[in-house]
């Protein structure tokens, strides 16, 4: 059977190094993804993911099952650090690399990746209130409810958010072929 | 196709081009390395604790009043009366009283109580008889009224090799 967050979260806090790790693997994908999205930088993801899990072995008592999931805990966790980055940091720096794909469809791969970072720097755009409700619900298909309990924020809220995030998205992406 | 709906896309296409990113690896390293870290801690904060406890409860052992030593306070010297021509006449002896034998409190104690959830099997540790306040009678479970909770009951602490102080027992004395 497999062991729920909250299951692993518990063992962890009482010292099980296993639960922890595993705990780790299962949603370090997600808590990377969110930060890398919300902020277009690698070093920024890595710092937040690993100051997110040290916040969870600090003070990870505080988790109250009954307020959301694991995942939005870590996800409310990850928004502060990521808001704080933001704060600090222009939005024209762009770090991500990646490696190039091989010679024979070079060409289509650097269209399509084109297209994709367009539409990065689109959701980069976006003010932080819609941006992380449309990384949220669409990057990291988080559901309303687990996306209010990370915002700290009625799913009303997330839903308006969201519909305006896109809106204003496709604006911006008019033209952009991604498919 | 709505505005929305072709936002939508574009983000599926984002998504599915993220869906392997992954932290590297040496913030699996790192992280582990704190929890490890923040394991240790805990337990020299444990031990910690339980030192402090048991060096408290030794403390109050030895702080409280003890009977104060009856003085001996020494006889005035008396000048030897100078004997002179009669002999003296024999002193009567006083028959010695027969001791009275003091019985001693019949020492009255409870079964051991764990203090730890989880520990390491016991090899070797150390009994030691401290005194506690009646109040903690309670957190293993044992009545105590209330106008006594802050009297002070003997206790033998079991601290085992690691330094963690055990079990405990209480002890009470009986006429």
């Amino acid at each position: 059977m497999i062991a729920t967050d909250a299951a692993l979260l518990e063992q962890a806090l009482t010292g099980a190094e296993d639960a922890f790790t595993a705990l780790y693997r299962r949603r370090q994908g997600g808590v990377y993804r969110f930060a890398l999205q919300m902020t277009g930088s690698s070093a920024i993801a890595e710092d937040v993911t690993q100051e997110a899990f040290l916040a969870l072995i600090l003070h990870g008592t505080r988790y109250d099952e009954e307020r959301g999931t694991v995942a939005s805990f870590l996800y409310g966790i990850a928004r502060n650090l990521v808001l704080r980055r933001i704060d600090r940091r222009p939005w024209a720096e762009m770090e991500i690399t990646e490696e190039c794909a091989g010679p024979e469809d070079l060409l289509e791969e650097l269209t399509r990746r084109e297209s994709i970072e367009q539409v990065r720097q689109a959701v980069l755009s976006l003010p932080p209130v819609f941006r992380e409700a449309v990384v949220l619900c669409d990057l990291q298909d988080s559901s309303y409810e687990e996306a209010a309990a990370a915002l700290d924020c009625p799913v009303g809220t997330v839903r308006s958010r969201l519909n305006r995030g896109r809106a204003m998205l496709a604006r911006k992406l008019r033209g952009v072929a991604v498919v | 196709m709505k505005s929305g709906d072709w936002a939508v896309t574009a983000l599926r296409a984002l998504a599915e081009h993220d869906r392997k990113r992954e932290a590297p690896e040496e913030v699996e390293t790192r992280l582990l390395a704190a929890f490890r870290k923040k394991q240790v801690r805990r337990q020299v904060k444990t031990v910690a604790l339980a030192t402090l406890a048991v060096a408290a409860g030794i403390t109050m052992f030895f702080a409280r009043p003890q009977p104060k030593p009856k003085q001996v306070v020494p006889m005035p010297e008396r000048r030897q009366p100078i004997a002179v021509a009669a002999a003296p006449a024999p002193m009567p002896t006083a028959k010695p009283k027969p001791r009275q034998v003091k019985r001693q409190p019949r020492e009255v104690v409870t079964q051991f109580f764990p203090l730890l959830d989880v520990a390491t099997p016991f090899e070797r540790g150390e009994l030691l008889r401290v005194t506690v306040p009646a109040s903690t009678m309670r957190t293993v479970g044992l009545p105590v009224n209330e106008d006594h909770l802050t009297d002070r009951v003997y206790a033998d602490v079991l601290v085992g090799q690691e330094g963690l102080a055990r079990a405990i027992r209480f002890v009470s004395y009986e006429q």
